[in-house]
């Protein structure tokens, strides 16, 4: 298996990582850098939970590309999210809104849905279910994770998870 | 050659006396007074909401432990076939790999003294466990088993329940003398007389397919068994307790020395209440290799390692009177337990006793035969047997309440049970709040207005169900046990063995806590998931947690609220039996100006002449021998379309209102409506795990279809509370309440939509449906040549 020289950046934080062929760009996240938010499932692409943004604040399946396309690239986890020691105003309203259950996809759903809200603001119905079409959430039913979604901007201006 | 089949075991429980309400429980009875709450029926946001949100949260897939092996399960190929040989020599010499076992290294252990760890001379089953490999990482691993040479001999296998049953079928595994594994008859009350004196009898045959749970988070077992002393496994589950049970006896252990770490679990859905292969085969791989062990199910493993429900077929017989009077059921299941003989059969009897509750019946006969095949071992899924039975029953009261011209809210609202109402296999609903949940229903969807007046292919169902929770069974006891630690700083920490897998249990135990005890429960602490921790709780299933450990954590934050008030009382010179905690006080009653901080009576209760460090403990066990003390009761409508051209359904609305006795955290509660009503709706219109000759064709989470969320209905919530004796502050349950009556209202409505017949198949795919539009179409264009 060859090896390769690849520089990522994650969370603002910029790795060297000696990375095999067969590597998925979820592998060196949560076995290399050493994140574990970002969670392994289907590795086929298929239920969400291993989703990241790319540099571009667009949704990333981890599992379904190879770490070597990543070099030089930008990535955002779950893990940085949070700034100055408070959590993102989409973490505060899946608190807030019920939208976690078991707690195992949702890192993958809220990068997912940062990703709705980096492309939309304020989305529309239509545009929050394109964006979770790839959520496969089995506890929520997706209906307090939209609900969420909805008001992520709410919270953004309240600026604390706090419910009216 | 006829072989002869199992002997049916048959019982019957005559009519139980209903003159007289059951005084066995008169002395357990609590208080059924609508207190005003202060912390309880407060929307709550879960209390490990942060952890979760952030990626902190430890699943046990991000266990990393010094010096960790990884382990892949070798599996079969055949659903029927002999071993003729096994050489591992080649695997055992590949560089990197650590140990190589098959069922010839592992003595006499076996999984829940039911099946084997691995197969040894032939295999039952697709997927079933051959050999297992530790390496030192996942490729080399996998390379391993590629190594692993098998000879197989095929031999002819059963993957159907007709087939298993026909005369000269191939016995699945050559243990049993046929295929058939149990076959009950229970009799309830006078079944005979309801049908000879029944004016309508009508019968329908219902089928559900093959499914899987799909959690979230896949089968996962890391273990730490390097010492012969100490077994360390961490694994998703709905029982650390029953687990401790199986695992000690099996690997020379006693309870204490088996340690279950369920940090989180990435949901359950009834399918991890018990222990399976791989976790036997990640201990037995550690205790090889001395070294810790993980084993994860890759992508299509997965389906092939899930114990879901198998094929399941209903024949339902309902007996009525001109009234409309529903006076018994005879329901016969025939089920696949698959390769191994399960408990299918109880669930069954569960699923049968389930659906009869809400009826004031007169007789009640259900007969369960389990089959065997050489199908993967079923077990259960979301909702169970209850499901499907459910779906089967208000299909049938809806279309016979068509056939008789009545409107099946009446119907049902005419049948329904009210409180006090003793069932035929002995049951007492101290609380029933059903037709409360039908009235609700009714006028929140303006039935009344729409049913029968909506366009073609447009429909509207209504269901009814109730749910026990907990039903004390395996043990002598149900106990669940919890601690409560007030800190010096006056912060109060909760332990409790209850696995919380999604249903927020833990918040639920702190709200109940911080009730007792007048606090806020966001500054309140829960430990959990780790049996060396926590005290006893038996665990996640059969809707007990907020009854059994909601209760015990009542008495648990009693028991430090009694200890509290030894200094309050005198502090305060007040009696100790006036004193109320709310709000972060303490204050007297009739005095409120009398009072303390909760946090400045904490420190001066340790530091006061006596020194005391307040920590409370509880438990709580049923107080009957066995069964039910409360159950929930709910009613739901659904509305649906259907898409003539292409037959999908298109679940619009669901109206839900649901007897929880008492709302502890209505957001919970609400998760826990719209999880349940997504999967109700996914079991009733899509999941479907397809195969051929045992293969499976859709493993897969793209492939075996579950609701996306554009699909997903907009849902009308009502919280029903009517305070039951036996719950902590009047709470039951909403675990699996919802998900068994929404599966009826779908039903109801699919079969609505399309003109009233019963639809006999499940999952009502698109396939399935078109050939009901099919007969639509037909009966319209017969009626218009007709005209």
């Amino acid at each position: 298996m060859a090896k390769h020289l690849v520089t990522l950046t994650v969370n603002g934080d910029t790795y060297d990582l000696v990375v095999s062929d067969n590597q998925t760009l979820l592998d060196v996240i949560r076995d290399e850098v050493n994140l574990k938010g970002t969670k392994r499932g289907c590795t086929t692409g298929s239920c969400g939970v291993c989703c990241i943004n790319n540099a571009k604040g667009e949704a990333v399946l981890s599992c379904l590309t190879h770490a070597l396309e990543w070099d030089g690239e930008e990535i955002t986890t779950i893990e940085g999210l949070e700034a100055d020691g408070e959590l993102d105003a989409m973490q505060k309203a899946f608190i807030e809104y019920g939208a976690v259950q078991c707690g195992f996809c949702t890192p993958g759903v809220i990068m997912s849905a940062k990703a709705i809200i980096n492309a939309h603001p304020e989305p529309t119905k239509e545009q929050i279910n394109a964006g979770l079409a790839g959520v496969n959430c089995r506890c929520t039913g997706h209906i307090k994770v939209k609900e969420a979604i909805r008001n992520d901007h709410r919270i953004r201006e309240l600026g604390r998870g706090t419910r009216d | 050659m006829a072989r002869e089949t199992k002997t049916v075991r048959e019982t019957k429980v005559g009519t139980p006396d209903r003159s007289r309400r059951r005084p066995r429980f008169e002395g357990e009875l609590g208080s059924r007074e609508k207190t005003d709450l202060d912390v309880i029926g407060k929307r709550q946001p879960r209390l490990d909401g942060p952890e979760k949100v952030s990626g902190r949260s430890i699943f046990a897939d991000d266990v990393q432990l010094p010096g960790m092996l990884c382990g892949k399960i070798l599996r079969s190929r055949y659903a029927h076939a002999r071993i003729l040989s096994l050489d591992t020599s080649k695997a055992e010499a590949l560089p990197g790999v650590k140990a190589v076992i098959t069922a010839k290294d592992i003595g006499e252990i076996d999984v829940n003294g039911r099946e084997p760890v691995f197969a040894s001379d032939a295999v039952t089953y697709i997927g079933e466990e051959i050999a297992a490999v530790a390496a030192l990482d996942e490729l080399t691993a996998e390379k391993a088993l590629e190594l692993i040479e098998i000879e197989y001999e095929e031999l002819p296998a059963v993957m159907n329940m007709r087939r298993a049953l026909k005369e000269g079928a191939p016995l699945v595994d050559g243990k049993t003398e046929g295929n058939l594994w149990s076959d009950d008859i229970d009799n309830y009350g006078e079944v005979e007389p309801a049908f000879e004196t029944a004016d309508y009898i009508f019968e329908e045959k219902y089928e559900a397919g093959v499914t899987h749970n799909l959690f979230a988070e896949f089968h996962v077992a890391v273990v730490d068994f390097s010492l012969p002393d100490k077994l360390t496994l961490y694994t998703p589950t709905q029982t650390s307790y029953l687990m401790q049970h199986a695992l000690a006896p099996a690997f020379g252990l006693t309870l204490s020395q088996v340690q279950i770490i369920h940090l989180n679990t990435g949901g359950a859905f009834s399918g991890r209440g018990s222990v399976r292969p791989h976790h036997y085969i990640a201990i037995l791989l550690s205790r090889e290799t001395r070294r810790p062990v993980k084993i994860f199910a890759t992508g299509d493993e997965e389906f092939l390692v899930c114990r879901a429900l198998g094929e399941n077929k209903y024949k339902m017989r309902m007996a009525l009177k001109k009234d409309g009077t529903i006076t018994a059921f005879d329901m016969e299941a025939e089920m696949d337990g698959g390769a191994v003989g399960t408990e299918v059969g109880y669930f069954g009897w569960m699923a049968g006793l389930c659906n009869s509750w809400v009826f004031p019946l007169e007789g009640l006969r259900m007969r369960r035969r389990c089959v065997l095949t050489n199908n993967r071992p079923n077990f259960l899924g979301h909702g169970g047997l209850m499901l499907s039975t459910n779906a089967a029953i208000m299909q049938l009261i809806n279309t016979t309440a068509k056939k008789i011209d009545r409107d099946p809210i009446d119907l049902l609202y005419q049948n329904a049970i009210e409180e006090g109402h003793t069932g035929l296999s002995g049951e007492w609903f101290a609380s029933c709040g059903l037709r409360e949940c039908i009235e609700t229903v009714r006028k929140a969807s303006d039935w009344d207005n729409r049913y029968g007046k909506l366009e073609s292919y447009h429909g509207l169902g209504v269901g009814i169900g109730s749910m026990a929770a907990g039903a004390k069974g395996a043990f002598r006891h149900d106990t669940s046990a919890v601690m409560v630690r007030v800190g010096e700083d006056g912060i109060v920490t909760v332990y409790t063995g209850i696995p919380d897998m999604g249903q927020g249990t833990h918040t639920t135990m702190a709200v109940i806590v911080a009730e007792v005890l007048g606090i806020d429960p966001n500054d309140m602490k829960v430990i959990a998931g780790d049996t060396d921790l926590t005290p006893i709780d038996v665990g996640a299933f059969a809707q007990r947690g907020t009854i059994q450990t909601g209760n015990a954590a009542r008495n648990a934050a009693l028991d430090a609220r009694e200890q509290l008030t030894v200094y309050a009382a005198g502090k305060l010179e007040v009696d100790k039996d006036d004193l109320v905690f709310r709000g972060g006080k303490v204050y007297a009653q009739n005095a409120p100006d009398k009072s303390m901080g909760f946090e400045d009576l904490v420190y001066k209760t340790l530091h006061g002449k006596e020194g005391r460090s307040v920590m409370g403990r509880g438990f709580y066990n049923s107080p009957l021998q066995f069964g039910t003390t409360s159950w929930s009761f709910g009613a739901q409508i659904a509305e649906v379309k259907v898409d003539p051209d292409t037959g999908e359904v298109q679940v619009l609305k669901v109206w839900v209102a649901h007897d929880l006795g008492r709302a502890i955290n209505p957001l919970a509660c609400e998760g826990q409506i719209d999880g349940q009503v997504y999967s109700a709706m996914s079991q009733i219109l899509y999941e479907e795990v397809q195969t051929d000759a045992g293969l499976y064709l859709n493993p897969s989470r793209l492939e075996y279809k579950v609701p996306r969320s554009y699909e997903m209905p907009e849902i009308d919530y009502h919280l029903i509370e009517t305070i039951d004796p036996f719950g902590p502050f009047g709470a039951k349950e909403i675990g699996e309440g919802i998900i068994v009556v929404s599966g009826g209202a779908i039903a109801a409505a699919v079969s609505d939509a399309l003109g009233g017949e019963f639809i006999g198949e499940m999952p009502m795919a698109p396939w399935r449906v078109l050939k009901h539009v099919k007969r639509v179409q037909r009966q319209e264009a017969a009626g218009r040549s007709a005209a």
